[in-house]
C-alpha cells in the first residue's frame, strides 16, 4: 500500500506542513469580522491545495512535482507552547459532542457478534475519534525541540483604513509583539515576510488601497506586497451566498453569524492569493533554505574530517553541560540540521530528511539531549514509513522514540502519546493490529482518564480487526475504556463501550464478569434516565448468589431504585427473584379421589390403590362410562379432571438465592378457563402450545392471566423469603364453570414494585416416563372441569400424634358433606387394623372407659364380637346401608384406637362413598393419612412352668418393665383370653403382685398360678377362680370386660400379628394386662384417664409335654417297724393332655443312679435311721454348699432306703385327654422322710398321621417328681 | 508465596470449571472481577499460542500492568490459567504439572462429567496446598 494513501500518510501530509504566521492590525481583523470570520478562518480553507502541481528541487539536482500541499495559517499570538490543561479542555467537547450522536444508538439492542465483525473499519473507528487523535497531537504544536511548527513565513496584514499603513507594517513585525519563542532564539526570526493590504469595499473605492499598494511596493519590496479586496457583496447574505460557500464547506469553513458579505469574486481572489503565496513564495523560499542549509551541513558535518572534528569538539564541549542537555538555539548547527530535515520532510524529500535526522540522532545521543533525540527518532521513523522502506527500522525508531519520551518523565508524556498514535497508525496501516492495540494500551496508561478511554477504545477496535479477531481482548479493553469514560464523566460513552462488549461475555458464565458488566451498564443507563433498559440489564444480575452480601445489597438497591423511578409496575418474564424450582411443580387436584389434608397428597398413589383395591369398582369401567357421555371431551382422555367449586392446588418451591430477605406478594396462578362452548378455540391454543414451548416463552400476553372473576378465582399469597431460604407455596385456583382449565404459569409481585411471571414447562416426554407414578401428579397443565359433585370432608378427632404403647382410646370420625347433594353407600378401610378399628353406632355416646367395664346385665355379656376371625390384613368396614349423609350435614362415627407396638406408623384411611344423584363420577374416595409415633411403655413378659404337683396347673412369672423415662403406670387388671383359664394367687398371697404402681424404669416380677378349667368347667368355678384378676385394690370394682369389643377385637389383631412371629405351635394362652397411667408428664397433660392394654399372646410353658404325672398317696404313714417293714401304697396319676394316643412306660429303680436323689437322701447329720433333716427353704443355698463338701464322703455303694415292691416296669396306653392311675408300692424299713422319685416315665405318641408331629414330640421322658412321705414309728 | 494469584481452569468450551484465589493477599470483591476479566482476555492469546508449541506449559502468555498470566493447556484443550505477580517460572511449571495430575484424577472419576464444574473439596485443598508450595 502506498504510504501516502494510507491514513497516516494523509495525516502527515496535512499535519506536518509549513506554518505561516499571521500578524494583523485590529482594523483588518474588524473587516473580516463583518462576515463573522477571523482572518485565519477566512484564509484557512484555501490553504489546502489538492493539486498544486509545483516543481520542487531540493538538495539533489533532480526536480520533482508536488501534488498536494497545505500551509497552516496561525496567528502570531498562537505561536507558543500550549498549556496542557487548556488544550485538554479543548479536547473534551470533541468527545462530548459525540455523546449526543451516540444517544439514539443506546436505545437500540446491543450489537451482536455478526454485526460487529461485518462492520467496516471506518465505522468501528468513527470520525470523532480521528478528530480527537488529531487534537491530541496538536496539543504539542510549537514545542521547542521540533522545528516543523516553526513559522516558515510571516503574513502581515494591514487594513486600507489604517492610517499610515506602511509604518503599521513595520510596527507589526516589531520584536516586542512577536511570540516569545522567536525572541528567545528557539525560532529563527529571519523568515519570509509577506505584506498584505486588506481592503473592505464597503469602506470606499478600491483606489485608496491601490495607492497604498503602490507605496508598499516601493518601500517593502515589489514581490512581497499584495492587495486583497473583501466584502464586495452589496447586500448581506446575498442570494448566491449559500451556493458560493458550498465548495468550501468541506474545509471546515462555517459561517455562524449568517451575515456574509463575501461574494464569489472575493472568494476567488482569496484563492488566487493563497495559491500565489504558496507556490511563488513559500515553496521557493523553502527550497532555497534547504539548499543553503544543506550546503552548510555538508561543509561542517559531512565528510570524514568533519565527523572526527565533531566527535572531538563534542566531547570537549559536553563536560560542562547540565544533564538536561545543551540549550540549542536556532543558530546552532543541530537546530539547523533539524530545520533542514523538517523542511525536507515537508517538501517530501524524505531521503534527505532521513539522512539529516540520522545525523542528528547521533549528535543528540552524545549530548544526552533525550527529548530532542526522541523527536528525531520519531521523525526518522515516519520517514522510513513514508519511504515504505525497512519496516523494522521504522518500528525500531518509533519504539526507541516512544520509550525515550517515557523515560524522560512527565514532560515527555504527551510526546510519547503522539509518537504512540503515529506508531499505532503505522502498525495499523501494515495490518499489525495486535501490536497497534498494545501500543494504544501503553499510550493510554500515560494519559488522563478521558484520553485513555478513547485510546483504549481504539485498542479494542484493533483487537477486533486483527486476524483472527481477538474478541475477548476486544471486550476487555472496551470495558476498561468504559470504566475510564465513566471516571471522566462521559456516561453515554461508558454505556456504549460496555454495551458493545456485552456480546463477548454473553454466552460464557464467567460470573463476576457478567455481574460487573450488567450492573454497570444497568446503572449507567439508569443514571442517563433510560430506566427500561437499565432494569433489563439489572434483571440479569439480581439473583447473583455468589456475590457477597454487600454486593447483593448494592445490586438490589439500585435495581429497586430504578424500578421506582419508572413510576409504574411492569411485568417481567422469567424474573429470577425468587428462583422457581420448576421440577418441584406439583398439581394437586381432586377428581374421584379427595384428600382430607394437603399432606396426604404426598403419599404414593400405589399405597392408596392397594388400600382401596377391594373397596372401589374397577376404575377403567367407571372412566369409560362417564367419558362416553361427553364425546367432546374425548380428546382430553389423558387429561385430568377437577370439579367446579373445588380448588385445584399447585405446589411449587420458591427459593431466594440472595442473602437478603425479599418480600414476595400476590403470588398467584396464571390460568385460562375456556368453557366447553368455545372448546374449538381452546383446542387451537392447545395445539399451538404443543407446537413449541417457545411460543409460551415469547408470548408476553398477560391478558389470559388476569383474574377472570366469572370463570375462576385464584388465591393470592404473600410471603417473605429470608436469606437463602426455600419455601414451598401452595396456590389455588377454583374454577366456577365447566370447561377446560389451563394452568399456564405463576405470577408474583416482588417488593411491591414489579411483577414477575413465568410459564410452567410441562414436559410431555416426562409424562410418559413417569406415568407409573400415577396421573395425580399431572404434568400437563390442562384439566377438565366437570360439574359440581358432593364432597365429604373428614378427619379423626383427637387422633394422637404420639402415644404410649398399649394406649386405648375412643375417638370420633367426623365427616361433613359440603355440597348440596347426599352421599350413600359409605365404606371405610384402615391400613392398620391393629391400631384403629371402627366402632359401633351404639358406642357413639358411650363414656370411655366406663363402657368397657363388666356389666351385670347378661345380654351385654353375650353380645357376640362382630368380626373376630376375619382377614386380619385389612379391614373393610361398610357403614350400614341406611346411612346417608345429606348435603351440609355432619356425621360422626366412633373409632377405637389402640397403640399396639412402639414405633412410627403411617395410618392410611380411605373412605368410599357414592353419589345419591347421577353425575359424571359415580363415587369418590376420601383419603386420610396420619402419622403416629408410639413410645414404648410397659414391657410385659410371662414365663410359664408346669406345676409338678397338680394336674393342669401352671406357675406363671410375670415380668413387667416400665421403659418410660418419667411415667408411672398402675397395674389394673390381668386377664386371660379364654374363660377356661383361671388365674389365682399363690397360696398365702393376697395379690399377685406386691406393688400396684410401676414407676419409671422400674421392673417387677410377680408370680401366680393359672389353672386349666377345661371348656365345661368354667361356670362352676366362677367365683373362686376367674380368668380376670384385679391387681389394684382401690379400683376393685372397675373390672374391664376383655371379651367385648373393642378389646377383644384388638386382641384378635394382636394374636394374628404376634402369631406370625411366634415360633412354636404349642401356645397355651394369651394374657391381657390393663394398666392406667397414674403419674408423670404424659398423664398430667391429658385430662382423660389413660388406659393401656398390653396383649401378650401365644404364651407357652417352658417344659411343655403332653403327659402330666404326679404321685398320689398319704403324706404321712405311721407304722410299727418292730413288726414288719412298712409298705407305702401310692398311686402315680398320669394324664395325657396331647392330641394323640400315647403309651407311657413307667420304670422304677432302686439303685441310686441319679445323683440328685442321693443328695436329698444322704446327709451328714442324718443318723442311720434315714432321718432327713428338712431344712428351711431359705437355706437352700447352704445346703447346696454342704452338698458340695460332703459329696466325697458319700459311699458309692449306698443302699436305697426304700425298695419298690410292686413292679419295676409298667406300660399304660392313654387316649387323648384321659387319665390313668398306676398303683405303686414301696417298702420302707425304718422311719424317716422319703422321696419317692426313683422312677422314670417314657412315652411314645402314636400318631395317625406320620410327620405331623416331629421326632422330639413323638417320644419323651421325664424323671419322677419329688414326693416326700414321712414314715413315723408307731408308738403303740 | 505470591501476594496475588488467581487460578482458573477453563474447559474446552471456555467455561471456568474451577476458580480459586490462591494469593496471600486478602481477597477483595472488586478485584475478583478484574482477575476474571484479565484471565478471560488472556484466553485469546492462549488460543494462538496453544497451536504454536508442543509443550503444554505456555509460560507467561499475557500481562496486564504488573500482573502476568501463565497458561497450561492439557491434551483435551482444558486450560489452566494462573494470574500472578511472582516471577518464578519453574515454580509455576511445577504447580501446573501437579495440578494436571490432580485434574486427571478428577477426570478419571466416573461420576465426574467432563466439562462440568469441579466441586470436589479435596481437589480444592490440594490445589491450595500446591499453590502454597510452589508460588
Amino acid at each position: 500500500m502506498d504510504p501516502l494513501r494510507s491514513y497516516l500518510g494523509r495525516l502527515l501530509l496535512e499535519e506536518v506542513t509549513p506554518v505561516v504566521m499571521v500578524l494583523t492590525t485590529p482594523l483588518a481583523e474588524a473587516a473580516c469580522r463583518k462576515s463573522g470570520l477571523s482572518l485565519v478562518d477566512m484564509l484557512s480553507p484555501f490553504s489546502l491545495f489538492k493539486k498544486i502541481d509545483v516543481p520542487v528541487r531540493t538538495a539533489s539536482d533532480q526536480p520533482y512535482r508536488l501534488q498536494m500541499f497545505k500551509i497552516r495559517m496561525v496567528y502570531a499570538s498562537d505561536v507558543r507552547k500550549q498549556d496542557y490543561e487548556a488544550t485538554d479542555e479543548r479536547i473534551k467537547p470533541i468527545v462530548s459532542e459525540a455523546n449526543e450522536s451516540a444517544l439514539p444508538d443506546l436505545l437500540s439492542d446491543p450489537p451482536q457478534l455478526e454485526d460487529v465483525l461485518s462492520k467496516p473499519e471506518a465505522e468501528l473507528c468513527p470520525l470523532w475519534i480521528r478528530k480527537f487523535n488529531r487534537a491530541l497531537m496538536r496539543t504539542l504544536s510549537f514545542s521547542e525541540h521540533e522545528t516543523f511548527d516553526h513559522p516558515v513565513a510571516c503574513l502581515l496584514v494591514v487594513s486600507s483604513k489604517d492610517t499610515e499603513p506602511i509604518s503599521k507594517f513595520v510596527d507589526l513585525f516589531n520584536t516586542n509583539q512577536l511570540p516569545s519563542l522567536l525572541n528567545e532564539g528557539v525560532m529563527d526570526p529571519q523568515i519570509l515576510k509577506h505584506y498584505l493590504i486588506l481592503h473592505d469595499k464597503q469602506d470606499g473605492p478600491q483606489e485608496i488601497a491601490i495607492n497604498i499598494l503602490a507605496e508598499m511596493k516601493s518601500t517593502l519590496g515589489l514581490n512581497d506586497c499584495k492587495l486583497l479586496c473583501i466584502n464586495s457583496s452589496t447586500e448581506a447574505d446575498g442570494v448566491d451566498a449559500e451556493d458560493s460557500w458550498l465548495p468550501y464547506k468541506s474545509y471546515g469553513l462555517h459561517n455562524q453569524e449568517g451575515a456574509c458579505w463575501l461574494n464569489m469574486d472575493d472568494l476567488n481572489e482569496i484563492k488566487d492569493f493563497m495559491q500565489d503565496l504558496a507556490s511563488n513564495h513559500i515553496i521557493p523560499y523553502m527550497e532555497q533554505k534547504i539548499r543553503v542549509l544543506n550546503q552548510q551541513v555538508a561543509t561542517t558535518r559531512k565528510g570524514f574530517r568533519n565527523q572526527i572534528k565533531n566527535l572531538w569538539w563534542r566531547k570537549r564541549d559536553d563536560v560542562p553541560e547540565a544533564s538536561n542537555g545543551p540549550m540549542y538555539t536556532f543558530t546552532s548547527i543541530e537546530s539547523q540540521i533539524r530545520v533542514l530535515g523538517d523542511y525536507a520532510f515537508m517538501l517530501r524529500d524524505y531521503e534527505l530528511a532521513l539522512s539529516n535526522y540520522r545525523l542528528l540522532s547521533t549528535d543528540y545521543k552524545l549530548d544526552k539531549a533525550w527529548k530532542r533525540f526522541a523527536g528525531v527518532q520519531e521523525m526518522s521513523g515516519l520517514c522510513y514509513f513514508m519511504l515504505d522502506q525497512s519496516r523494522k527500522d521504522a518500528e525500531y525508531c518509533m519504539d526507541s522514540a516512544f520509550s525515550t519520551y517515557l523515560r524522560i518523565g512527565s514532560s515527555g508524556k504527551r510526546n510519547a502519546t503522539r509518537c504512540g498514535l503515529w506508531w499505532a497508525e503505522m502498525l495499523k496501516t501494515k495490518g499489525q493490529y495486535r501490536e497497534a492495540s498494545s501500543v494504544y494500551y501503553r499510550v493510554s496508561n500515560e494519559e488522563p482518564s478521558l484520553h485513555s478511554a478513547v485510546l483504549l477504545e481504539q485498542a479494542a477496535c484493533c483487537y477486533l480487526l486483527s486476524k483472527p479477531p481477538m474478541l475477548r481482548k476486544y471486550g476487555f479493553h472496551l470495558v476498561l475504556a468504559g470504566n475510564s469514560y465513566y471516571v471522566s464523566d462521559q456516561k453515554q460513552h461508558a454505556v456504549r463501550a460496555y454495551r458493545n462488549a456485552l456480546f463477548v461475555y454473553k454466552q460464557h458464565p464467567w460470573s463476576y464478569i457478567n455481574d460487573h458488566v450488567h450492573f454497570n451498564v444497568g446503572r449507567w443507563y439508569g443514571v442517563l434516565g433510560i430506566f427500561d433498559v437499565a432494569i433489563k440489564h439489572l434483571l440479569e444480575i439480581i439473583a447473583c448468589s455468589h456475590q457477597s452480601l454487600t454486593t447483593q445489597n448494592m445490586f438490589l438497591n439500585d435495581f429497586f431504585h430504578f424500578v421506582q423511578s419508572m413510576g409504574k409496575k411492569f411485568d417481567v418474564y422469567k424474573l429470577q427473584l425468587p428462583a422457581i424450582n420448576m421440577s418441584s411443580l406439583r398439581v394437586i387436584y381432586e377428581d374421584h379421589r379427595t384428600y382430607a389434608s394437603d399432606a396426604d397428597v404426598n403419599v404414593s398413589e400405589s399405597i392408596w390403590q392397594e388400600l382401596e383395591e377391594e373397596m372401589i369398582p374397577s376404575s377403567s369401567v367407571v372412566r369409560t362410562n362417564w367419558l362416553d357421555k361427553s364425546p367432546d371431551l374425548r380428546k382430553y382422555k389423558d387429561s385430568c379432571v377437577c370439579v367446579v367449586g373445588e380448588a385445584v392446588k399447585v405446589r411449587i418451591e420458591l427459593r431466594n438465592p440472595l442473602q437478603i430477605p425479599v418480600t414476595v406478594s400476590c403470588i398467584s396462578l396464571i390460568c385460562q378457563l375456556s368453557s366447553s362452548l368455545d372448546a374449538s378455540s381452546a383446542e387451537n391454543i392447545v395445539l399451538t402450545k404443543d407446537a413449541g414451548e417457545d411460543i409460551s416463552n415469547t408470548r408476553p400476553a398477560i391478558s389470559t392471566s388476569e383474574d377472570d372473576g366469572n370463570n375462576f378465582t385464584v388465591s393470592k399469597l404473600d410471603i417473605v423469603l429470608g436469606g437463602s431460604e426455600t419455601k414451598s407455596v401452595q396456590l389455588e385456583v377454583t374454577p366456577k364453570v365447566e370447561g377446560i382449565l389451563k394452568l399456564l404459569g405463576i405470577r408474583w409481585t416482588l417488593s411491591d414494585l414489579l411483577v414477575g411471571y413465568q410459564y410452567f414447562e410441562f414436559d410431555t416426554k416426562r409424562k410418559t416416563k413417569k406415568g407409573k407414578r400415577g396421573p395425580r401428579r399431572s404434568l400437563s397443565g390442562n384439566l377438565i372441569v366437570i360439574k359440581g359433585l358432593p364432597k365429604l370432608m373428614g378427619c379423626i378427632d383427637h387422633l394422637p400424634t404420639n402415644a404410649f404403647a398399649g394406649d386405648l382410646r375412643l375417638l370420633k370420625l367426623n365427616l361433613r358433606n359440603h355440597s348440596d347433594y347426599a352421599v350413600k353407600n359409605i365404606k371405610m378401610k384402615f391400613s392398620h387394623p391393629r391400631f384403629v378399628i371402627p366402632g359401633d353406632l351404639s358406642e357413639v355416646d358411650l363414656e370411655f372407659p366406663q363402657c368397657l367395664r363388666k356389666h351385670i346385665q347378661s345380654e351385654i355379656n353375650t353380645v357376640p364380637t362382630k368380626r373376630t376371625h376375619e382377614g386380619f390384613k385389612g379391614l373393610l368396614f361398610a357403614f350400614p346401608q341406611d346411612i346417608k349423609i345429606q348435603g351440609g350435614a355432619t356425621f360422626s362415627w366412633p373409632v377405637w384406637f389402640h397403640a399396639a407396638t412402639p414405633g412410627n406408623f403411617s395410618l392410611y384411611t380411605s373412605l368410599y362413598y357414592e353419589m345419591e344423584s347421577p353425575s359424571d363420577i359415580t363415587y369418590r374416595t376420601l383419603r386420610m393419612h396420619y402419622n403416629i409415633e408410639v413410645f414404648p411403655s410397659l414391657d410385659v413378659s410371662f414365663a410359664i412352668k408346669m406345676c409338678s404337683s397338680k394336674l393342669k396347673e401352671y406357675i406363671v412369672r410375670m415380668d413387667v418393665l416400665n421403659r418410660t423415662p418419667s411415667e408411672s403406670f398402675g397395674l389394673h387388671q390381668l386377664s386371660c383370653n379364654d374363660n377356661k383359664w383361671a388365674i389365682s394367687t399363690l397360696p398365702l398371697c393376697d395379690s399377685i403382685s406386691s406393688v400396684e404402681t410401676v414407676s419409671a424404669n422400674q421392673a417387677i416380677s410377680s408370680f401366680f398360678k393359672i389353672k386349666d378349667l377345661g371348656a365345661n368347667s368354667c361356670k362352676e368355678a366362677e367365683d373362686s377362680c376367674r380368668s380376670d384378676m384385679l391387681l389394684s385394690c382401690e379400683g376393685g370394682t372397675e373390672e374391664f370386660d376383655v371379651s367385648r369389643s373393642p378389646i377383644t377385637d384388638f386382641h384378635c389383631q394382636e394374636r394374628y400379628q404376634q402369631g406370625r412371629l411366634a415360633k412354636g405351635p404349642c401356645d397355651l394362652l394369651d394374657f391381657i394386662l390393663i394398666s392406667k397411667a397414674v403419674g408423670g408428664n404424659y398423664s398430667k397433660s391429658k385430662q382423660d384417664v389413660q388406659l393401656l392394654s398390653h396383649h401378650v399372646c401365644h404364651c407357652s410353658a417352658l417344659d411343655q409335654s403332653p403327659i402330666w404325672w404326679f404321685m398320689e398317696g398319704p403324706r404321712t404313714v405311721t407304722h410299727d417297724f418292730s413288726k414288719s417293714y412298712c409298705e407305702a401304697n401310692i398311686q402315680l396319676v398320669i394324664h395325657n393332655s396331647g392330641q394323640h394316643d400315647t403309651s407311657v412306660r413307667i420304670v422304677t429303680f432302686d439303685s441310686l443312679t441319679d445323683k440328685r436323689t442321693t443328695v436329698n437322701l444322704q446327709d451328714s447329720n442324718s443318723n442311720q435311721g434315714g432321718w432327713y433333716d428338712v431344712s428351711l427353704e431359705n437355706d437352700i443355698k447352704a445346703i447346696s454348699t454342704a452338698k458340695g463338701t460332703h459329696y466325697q464322703k458319700q459311699p458309692s455303694d449306698s443302699i436305697s432306703p426304700y425298695v419298690w415292691s410292686s413292679l419295676s416296669c409298667a406300660q399304660v396306653d392313654l387316649k387323648p385327654d384321659t387319665s390313668a392311675k398306676v398303683p405303686l408300692k414301696a417298702c420302707i424299713f425304718m422311719p424317716g422322710t422319703y422321696n419317692f422319685s426313683n422312677y422314670q416315665l417314657h412315652w411314645k405318641v402314636h400318631s395317625s398321621e406320620v410327620g405331623q408331629v416331629d421326632e422330639n414330640e413323638r417320644t419323651g421322658g421325664g424323671q419322677g417328681h419329688p414326693f416326700y412321705v414321712t414314715v413315723l414309728q408307731d408308738a403303740q | 508465596m505470591a501476594s496475588t494469584a488467581c487460578f482458573v481452569i477453563v474447559s474446552k468450551n471456555d467455561i471456568p470449571i474451577y476458580e480459586a484465589e490462591v494469593g496471600s493477599a486478602p481477597k477483595k470483591e472488586d478485584l475478583a472481577y478484574q482477575h476474571q476479566f484479565i484471565l478471560h482476555a488472556a484466553l485469546d492469546v492462549v488460543q494462538d499460542l496453544a497451536w504454536s508449541t508442543n509443550a503444554m506449559f505456555l509460560k507467561s502468555v499475557d500481562r496486564f500492568n504488573d500482573l502476568v498470566v501463565s497458561g497450561y493447556v492439557t491434551a483435551g484443550h482444558v486450560r489452566f490459567m494462573l494470574l500472578h505477580d511472582s516471577r518464578s517460572e519453574d515454580g509455576i511449571k511445577s504447580f501446573f504439572q501437579e495440578v494436571h495430575e490432580l485434574y486427571i484424577k478428577i477426570f478419571l472419576n466416573p461420576l465426574y462429567l467432563p466439562g462440568s464444574r469441579i466441586t470436589s473439596s479435596h481437589f480444592d485443598t490440594k490445589v491450595r496446598a500446591l499453590a502454597r508450595r510452589y508460588l
